[in-house]
C-alpha cells in the first residue's frame, strides 16, 4: 500500500478467492481467511462521511502546528471504512473522493475531498 | 450451566488512584493483592486461582508476575480486554470456583501512568490503530469516540448538555467518594465552558488517565461466610467480541445482541435494577449501554438522560462512585472500577454514598477500541 501511495495511488486489498474488499490491510482476508490477497489499485475511491470530528489536542509534537485537523470516518463504495484526513470541514452524508500518500513519516494516509470538487476541476 | 450456583463475589478492594506514578505496575497489581488478602484474611496460599488484567505490566505477563509476588496459583487468567476485563474476569474466576479448578480466586487489573507511559500505550495500542488512526493527528482514544459521539448526536438529538448532565451527576457522586481523583465541584456550565478536545468531544468527556488498581475476590458462599466477608451474588453475566462487525459505523454494542440473554437469565427485569454501573470512559458510552441494555429503546438515549436523574437521590443511581470521568481511567483498572463499586453498595461498604436497600446492580464493560470501534463488551447483574 506504502509503495502505491509514494505514486499517489490508494490501493485496496481484495481477496481473490472470496472477492472480499478490504482496509486496513491483513495478512489474510477477514471474511474467509485465505491468504491469496491482491491490491486493487486506484487514483481515488468514491465514498461517504459517516462522521467527523475537529482535533484541537494532539498526543504528537509533529501536529501541534497543524491543529485544529479535521478527520473522518468514511464509508468507501468499495465497502470498508476508512479514517481519513478531511481536506476540508464535510459533515456526514457527504460524498467524497478518498486518495492516498506518503505522510512526514513515510506512512501511507488517506485524504478525502468534495466529490464535487475533483468535477469541477 | 447458565447460573453460577453459590460462588459469590466479596471483598472489593482500591489501591487509591493518582495521576502519575513512578512506581511498575507490578507494585500496584502487587498491592491490590495485599489488600485482598488483609480484606479477607486469607494466606497467600490460599489464593489458588489469579484473573490478571494490565496494560503496562510488559515486558512481564501473568506467569512472571505470579513468580513476582510468590503465588502458586492452580488456575491462571490474563485478560487484556480493557473495559470488559473486570466482567471477564467475573466469568472466568465463577466458573472455576464452580466447576471446582480453584477455590479462590484474586480478580485484579491495575496499570502505571508514568510521564510517557499514556502516549506509548496509545500509540502502540494495536497494529489498526498505529497503522491506520494514530497517522490522523494522534488524537488517540479521544479521536475515535468522537467519531462515535458525533454520530451518536445526529442518531439521538443528543446534546453536549445531554452528556453533561451525566458528567454533573457523576462529580455528585465523587463528591462522596474519597477515592475519585475529580472531586471538585463541576456545574454545567463549567461542562460546557471546557475547551475543545475533539469536537464534539470537549475536556470534561474525556476520562483522565492515572495510576491504580482494582480488586475483588471469587469463591463459594460458604467459604465467605466462614471468613465472614460480606458477599453478592452473580445473577447473570454476558460477554461478546466484534459484534456487528457490517455496521458501518458502531451505533450499537454487543450489549444489544445479548441483554434479552442477560435478563432472562438474571430472571428480573431492568426495572428492578437498584444501580447502574456503566463503562464512562466517555459519557456517549454509557448512553449506548442504557439503549443496549434494555434501559430505554433505541435511540431514545437522550430522551432518557433528559428524564432520569442520576445523581444522588436521583431517581436513576449511576456510576455512584462517580465513574471514570471522576475517579480517572486507570488503565485495566477501568474495568473493574464498576464492578468493584457494586459490591461495596450491594455490601453497605458504599461509606457516606450508599444507595438506600440496592439489591440489584447492573454493570456494563467496554474494551478496546481498535480502529474504529470498541470491540469487546460485556455486563453482568449482581445481587445483594
Amino acid at each position: 500500500m506504502k509503495a502505491h501511495a509514494a505514486e499517489g495511488r490508494l490501493a485496496l486489498q481484495r481477496c481473490t478467492a472470496c472477492g472480499n474488499i478490504q482496509y486496513p490491510p491483513r495478512e489474510l482476508c477477514g471474511v474467509c481467511l485465505a491468504d491469496t490477497l491482491e491490491w486493487r489499485v486506484t487514483d481515488d475511491e468514491p465514498g461517504e462521511v459517516l462522521a467527523s470530528t475537529v482535533l484541537h489536542h494532539s498526543h504528537e509534537p509533529a501536529f501541534n502546528g497543524k491543529l485544529p485537523i479535521h478527520v473522518g470516518l468514511i464509508r468507501l463504495d468499495a465497502g470498508p471504512t476508512a479514517i481519513g484526513f478531511l481536506t476540508e470541514a464535510c459533515s456526514a452524508g457527504t460524498r467524497v473522493r478518498v486518495t492516498a500518500k506518503l505522510d512526514y513519516r513515510g506512512r501511507a494516509v488517506l485524504s478525502a475531498a468534495l466529490a464535487i470538487s475533483k468535477e469541477v476541476s | 450451566m447458565n447460573d453460577y450456583g453459590d460462588v459469590v463475589v466479596c471483598a472489593p478492594v482500591t489501591v487509591p488512584y493518582v495521576r502519575r506514578s513512578d512506581k511498575g505496575a507490578a507494585w500496584w497489581l502487587g498491592s491490590a493483592l495485599r489488600r485482598l488478602l488483609e480484606a479477607s484474611g486469607l494466606a497467600k496460599r490460599q489464593v489458588d486461582g489469579l484473573c490478571l488484567s494490565s496494560f503496562t505490566l510488559a515486558p512481564d505477563g501473568p506467569a512472571p508476575f505470579v513468580q513476582y509476588v510468590g503465588l502458586s496459583p492452580r488456575f491462571l487468567e490474563f485478560l487484556p480486554t480493557g473495559g470488559a476485563c473486570g466482567i471477564m474476569a467475573l466469568r472466568r474466576a465463577a466458573r472455576a470456583v464452580q466447576c471446582g479448578d480453584a477455590d479462590v480466586v484474586a480478580c485484579i487489573a491495575g496499570d502505571t501512568n508514568g510521564a510517557e507511559s499514556f502516549h506509548d500505550l496509545v500509540a502502540q495500542f494495536s497494529s489498526f490503530s498505529r497503522d491506520c488512526v494514530w497517522p490522523y493527528g494522534a488524537g488517540g482514544p479521544n479521536e475515535s469516540f468522537a467519531l462515535l459521539t458525533e454520530h451518536a448526536m445526529r442518531r439521538t438529538g443528543a446534546t453536549r448538555a445531554d452528556f453533561g448532565k451525566l458528567c454533573v451527576a457523576q462529580r455528585q457522586w465523587a463528591q462522596r467518594n474519597p477515592l475519585a481523583l475529580l472531586r471538585g465541584e463541576l456545574t454545567l456550565e463549567t461542562y460546557l465552558a471546557a475547551r475543545p478536545i475533539a469536537v464534539p468531544l470537549h475536556l470534561l468527556d474525556c476520562v483522565m488517565p492515572c495510576a491504580g488498581a482494582d480488586g475483588y475476590l471469587v469463591m463459594r458462599r460458604v467459604h465467605a461466610e466462614v471468613l465472614g466477608l460480606r458477599y453478592v451474588r452473580i445473577l447473570a453475566t454476558i460477554e461478546r467480541h466484534n459484534a456487528f462487525p457490517d455496521d458501518p459505523i458502531q451505533w450499537r454494542g454487543g450489549w444489544a445482541m445479548d441483554a434479552d440473554a442477560l435478563w432472562q437469565r438474571a430472571s428480573i427485569g431492568p426495572d428492578e435494577i437498584d444501580l447502574v454501573e456503566t463503562y464512562d470512559d466517555y459519557p456517549v458510552i454509557s448512553m449506548l449501554q442504557f439503549e443496549d441494555l434494555g434501559f430505554c429503546a433505541k435511540d431514545a438515549g437522550a430522551d432518557f438522560i433528559r428524564r432520569n436523574e442520576f445523581g444522588p437521590g436521583g431517581n436513576f443511581p449511576h456510576n455512584t462512585g462517580g465513574g471514570q470521568l471522576s475517579c480517572g481511567q486507570a488503565g485495566a483498572a477501568g474495568g473493574f472500577l464498576g464492578l468493584v463499586e457494586a459490591v461495596r453498595q450491594l455490601t453497605g461498604a458504599a461509606e457516606g454514598r450508599g444507595v438506600d436497600g440496592a439489591r440489584h446492580a447492573l454493570i456494563g464493560g467496554f474494551g478496546m477500541i481498535n480502529y474504529d470501534r470498541g470491540i469487546c463488551t460485556a455486563a453482568a447483574v449482581l445481587a445483594a
